[in-house]
């Protein structure tokens, strides 16, 4: 028998998403430990997440720059000791800020955890911030900023936070070189006292490890300073410029472009539909914007919806880069697109393929041990039901065309549209 | 330890099955032997456009990617100086749908004159987005010509330029679908949630039928040995001045890898490492300082490269990066030093490890360096590299003869 290629070997939908089991623990009051054990390879990572993103901050910058300084040095061990000291046994000390927390994590092989983790916990409990080091994080910070000023898709994004939320919401809190400069020891001791040592929100740790491990964690992270006693801060006023702003570069071959809106929070009973007409508009390969201006008419490298969720707002928004001569073209494609999916209900193959692809793309997010961890840290953050993946499964198939055109019409309208370009006149 | 049994079909394809029931996923890596070292030099960036069309539909199949879509994967491709390689992640249950996908574009290639001038303008666009409308985007395109001359490295994978994309004809995208893109010149993993005889099954159903083909690589030049330093001045719309330093070095499968490998990371990795130490924070000479190496399977390249402070000069910061090589040369490096960077090439392996398809292209990888089980052993020859070796290979290596430098300057 010969072998029909044209056909199409038989597929089975996903049916079900599990999300594994995790362990949470309370470690001390306010602070729960979560363990998700999962993989084969003798890893582990440890996540911190402190009450300390852009939403804490009293001066702009103080985020990022205490994130930063505190491997920079203990009333024990020179910034230089205590890279040592971690590098020696190959572990990896990250800490990052972002828009409502930070968080510090440690990477290290199962079998170096008990000589890390006391240097790391130092690191987090005792951080001095000595000036020099200060210095020298602050120039190359400048340094680094001078750079991204020069991208366009820096500025671009920058500017649309900023005409969206409103120039003094955190979530636009952007550095400008001033606030580099002006930001002092003060500032950054005060921000980590409050934020840092009594801003321990929750802890994941994911990978392969042992009941002793997690014991040896637990124990170390009940018996060390941080704790959760931060006062709750209300959300921050946003106020939207609406309409068209550009930003003047005329030394760029493309021009970067953002179109956006506010959306609706993550808890929200049609945020996981959203979230499905957003993958079909933008949020894929195989997505309207995808295929019409890049696998059709070839204006741009890649063209992409994203539906971002903070804690206290939502944003949606298309980007791309286009180069200039095309940049009108571009634009009137967009538009029409969003006008189409508003006016007429989505084909029911193409649904078919989004409603299959998503499930596989969730399947594909729920593997492996840091992926997990992940999602189980949005699961958390959110307050989200144990079951929310699960749930995900009934969400997506009874989207119906006609439900699906009646979000589109709720969240994808004309009104209230802040557009962005970065280019050349 | 990564397990794996290894098959060749009658038609030559090189398969690899890698087991793991821990996934729900499976994963297809097909990896061509066919890079832009093999690219004509006056046509420039063609392995890499070609991979671009790859994704336009095959002889049976129209849409590559909805097909996949439609069955829950994902797929995408890279290409290199040395390989393209193509990859598929599925639920392990569909995974014969990827079968189907990869073997049908192995088969036939549909490629019209459509198709191609839409990927030549997102190529270009591509092109500028990454090497032209970014700062310091070009030092890949620069940096290359200037330390090899001979060599097809000489180029970048996306192409020396936007005129070399723009010229390529239908006629010639055949002709090299024909000349490389067969069985024989190809390696496929299969790794993930599926057992070894359903692996076979698969493979012979739908890639067994496939037929051999000719396939003759292009005869390119060693790069000889470079004689004199060389340098070039480049001055661009940046805010801050940059040097590069690029030394050669040997080839993937090469001794001296290693040990090239634990000299970057001793130099240039992470906040215990020297050149962060000296000359980013105590001397105050760069704000950024990395160290890399090109990883190329022919004899490739060890970077080194840096933003200047504000106010320093091209000659002091290169002065003391030689000043560091020097010390290199002369001083053998300490035991607890040379632990520190074996202890952390094994962080990165392991870590590396956890995700399926990271491993299934690291074992395709292994295989057409040669070696398979590279992807096991590859750790001891980092254990085996001693302070001897790594004063002897930075003796031979660092010295000028041997260095491109590329001066990207600020314009004022």
């Amino acid at each position: 028998m010969s072998l029909e290629r044209n056909i199409a070997p038989q597929f089975h939908k996903v049916k079900d998403l599990h999300f594994p089991e995790y362990q949470k623990i309370e470690i001390k009051t306010g602070i729960d430990l979560y363990a998700i054990k999962a993989g084969t390879e003798p890893v582990i990572r440890l996540d911190l997440v402190f009450n300390a993103g852009l939403t804490r901050q009293l001066k702009k910058a103080e985020s990022s720059f205490t994130a930063q300084m505190l491997s920079e040095g203990t009333s024990k061990k020179t910034a230089s000791a205590l890279a040592d000291a971690l590098d020696f046994y190959g572990a990896y000390f990250q800490t990052r800020s972002n828009a409502d927390d930070a968080i510090a994590s440690l990477y290290c092989l199962e079998k170096h955890l008990k000589s890390c983790l006391p240097i790391f916990i130092e690191a987090l409990v005792d951080s001095i911030f000595p000036p020099k080091e200060l210095d020298i994080i602050r120039k190359n910070s400048i340094q680094k900023l001078l750079v991204n000023e020069k991208k366009n898709n820096y500025l671009c994004r920058k500017v649309f936070y900023q005409k969206l939320l409103g120039a003094h919401h955190p979530y636009a809190g952007f550095s400008e070189k001033a606030d580099l400069e002006n930001l002092n020891l003060d500032d950054l001791k005060s921000f980590y006292k409050t934020n840092y040592l009594s801003g321990l929100k929750f802890l994941i740790l994911s990978g392969n490890f042992s009941e002793i491990t997690l014991g040896y964690i637990h124990e170390s992270i009940k018996t060390c300073l941080l704790q959760n006693s931060i006062e709750p801060r209300g959300g921050a006023a946003i106020s939207t410029i609406l309409g068209k702003h550009f930003v003047e570069k005329n030394d760029s071959v493309q021009s970067a472009i953002r179109i956006g809106k506010l959306s609706i929070e993550r808890a929200h009973p049609d945020y996981r539909k959203l979230q499905l007409l957003n993958l079909i508009f933008g949020g894929y390969f195989g997505s309207r914007l995808m295929k019409n201006i890049r696998e059709d008419k070839g204006l741009t490298y890649g063209i992409y919806s994203v539906l971002e969720s903070f804690q206290q707002t939502s944003v949606w928004y298309i980007e791309t880069e286009i180069n200039t001569k095309n940049r009108e073209q571009g634009l009137t494609e967009i538009y029409k697109e969003l006008a189409a999916i508003r006016n007429e209900p989505i084909g029911a193959h193409e649904l078919e393929v989004a409603k299959n692809y998503m499930l596989g793309s969730f399947l594909r997010s729920l593997d492996g041990p840091f992926s997990l961890a992940d999602r189980l840290k949005i699961i958390i953050d959110f307050g989200l039901s144990k079951d929310y993946y699960a749930e995900f499964v009934h969400i997506i198939n009874s989207m119906s065309p006609e439900a699906l055109m009646a979000i589109s019409n709720k969240y994808f309208s004309a009104e209230n549209i802040v557009e962005v370009l970065v280019g050349k006149k | 330890m990564i397990n794996y049994t290894k098959f060749t079909l009658e038609n030559g394809l090189t398969v690899i099955h890698h087991a793991d029931d821990s996934t729900q996923l499976c994963v297809l890596n097909l990896l061509y032997k066919v890079g832009s070292r093999d690219e004509n030099p006056d046509k420039t960036g063609f392995a890499h456009l070609f991979e671009h069309l790859m994704f336009g539909g095959s002889k049976n199949i129209e849409e590559f990617d909805t097909e996949l879509q439609t069955a829950g994967g994902e797929s995408n491709a890279f290409t290199s100086n040395d390989i393209t390689n193509y990859y598929i992640t599925l639920p392990a249950n569909n995974i014969e749908t990827g079968f189907w996908l990869e073997s049908d574009r192995m088969l036939s290639l549909d490629i019209n004159q459509k198709s191609l001038d839409v990927q030549k303008n997102v190529v270009i666009e591509e092109f500028k987005e990454r090497y032209l409308n970014q700062p310091y985007g070009d030092v890949w395109l620069k940096i290359l010509p200037l330390a090899y001359k001979v060599h097809p490295y000489n180029w970048a994978t996306i192409g020396k330029n936007i005129t070399h994309i723009e010229n390529f004809e239908l006629n010639e995208v055949k002709s090299f679908f024909e000349n490389y893109y067969s069985p024989n010149n190809a390696i496929l993993v299969v790794a993930g949630n599926i057992p070894l005889e359903t692996c076979k099954v698969f493979c012979e159903k739908w890639f067994g039928s496939i037929e051999k083909k000719d396939t003759k690589h292009s005869n390119y030049q060693q790069e000889p040995r470079q004689m004199e330093p060389r340098s070039e001045h480049v001055y661009n719309d940046v805010p801050l001045d940059l040097l590069v330093k690029a030394y050669h070095m040997g080839g993937r499968m090469d001794s001296d890898y290693y040990v090239c490998d634990l000299l970057s990371d001793i130099l240039g990795s992470g906040k215990s490492a020297r050149f962060f130490n000296k000359l980013v924070k105590e001397k105050r000479l760069f704000s950024e300082l990395d160290t890399y190496i090109s990883g190329d399977a022919d004899p490739g390249l060890f970077l080194i490269e840096g933003k200047l402070m504000k106010g320093i000069s091209f000659e002091t910061a290169e002065n003391a990066i030689k000043e560091e090589l020097e010390y290199l040369k002369t001083h053998l490096i300490g035991e607890t030093e040379l632990t520190k960077v074996q202890n952390k090439t094994e962080t990165n392996v392991r870590f590396g490890d956890v995700n399926v398809l990271n491993r299934a292209m690291k074992l395709a990888f292994a295989e057409f360096l040669g070696n398979i089980e590279l992807v096991n052993t590859e750790i001891d020859e980092y254990l085996k590299v001693t302070p001897a070796l790594l004063q002897d290979i930075a003796k031979n290596m660092f010295v000028e003869n041997n260095c491109s430098t590329l001066y990207y300057h600020a314009k004022v």
